[in-house]
């Protein structure tokens, strides 16, 4: 029971901390306050929402109307969930370049949104590792999913894209 | 007047141009092309929230965003 206490202040704390760099972001010109604008600008009102209250929003894939939650980074920050909320799997999938988490998160949320199967055809996939009860989630790199495997996790996707990376 | 928003390390750098103005249309529209030839994404609000993939240029748009190619992390 105290554990689960210990949990529940930290996402608390957590989160504080998180609005007390959202408000300071926004009253700056900096590249991470202008990606931030950027982002929630383009966020649907319940997207935004979501955002402000919790740090992350969740975005409906275009092909397969899974549903995805991305969270507040540039990387390993795109989470699929099942039916009942619960993490099913990471994406890992950025746009070239440094980027601030702002920028990142937008185009994570457009692929996600007008091209999901392209997008995850070029993301990494990663096991999320364990949840903790305050439902924040830890990872374990270790055991990041190799490339080679990744091909089953497409079989939604394969017949109802034509989908190439651009260029190819 | 419609904007061209270009995500780059600074944020992002931001295009504006006048629609009626031919020169600066065709300009925009050179961008475009540019851009979305080196593998940038180009997308547009249609509503709240709700976003489209541009796959040629719209001269009608009024905000448009760039962002580079998707690689995995």
């Amino acid at each position: 029971m105290w554990l689960f206490r210990l949990s529940q202040t930290k996402m608390r704390l957590r989160l504080e901390a998180l609005r007390e760099l959202y408000k300071r972001y926004f009253g700056e010109n900096t590249a991470e306050a202008r990606g931030l604008r950027l982002l929630r600008e383009w966020l649907s009102p319940l997207q935004r929402e979501q955002f402000d209250v919790k740090g992350n929003f969740e975005v409906f894939g275009s092909d397969t109307g899974r549903r995805y939650r991305v969270h507040y980074g540039t990387e390993m920050n795109v989470h699929e969930l099942d039916e009942s909320g619960r993490v099913r799997m990471g994406w890992c999938f950025v746009p070239q370049g440094r980027l601030v988490a702002g920028d990142v998160m937008l185009a994570q949320k457009i692929a996600l949104e007008t091209f999901e199967c392209g997008a995850l055809s070029v993301a990494r996939r990663f096991e999320p590792y364990s949840r903790c009860p305050s439902g924040v989630i830890s990872y374990l790199p270790s055991r990041r999913i190799s490339h080679p495997n990744r091909t089953n996790c497409f079989a939604a996707c394969e017949p109802q894209s034509g989908w190439l990376p651009p260029g190819q | 007047m419609p904007v061209q928003i270009v995500m780059d390390y600074k944020g992002d750098t931001r295009h504006h141009f006048d629609a009626n103005d031919a020169a600066e249309l065709a300009k925009a529209e050179a961008r475009f092309k540019e851009l979305t030839g080196k593998g940038f994404t180009a997308a547009v609000r249609i509503a709240s929230g709700e976003v489209s993939k541009l796959n040629s240029f719209n001269p009608a748009a009024e905000e448009t965003v760039f962002f580079p190619r998707l690689v995995g992390g």
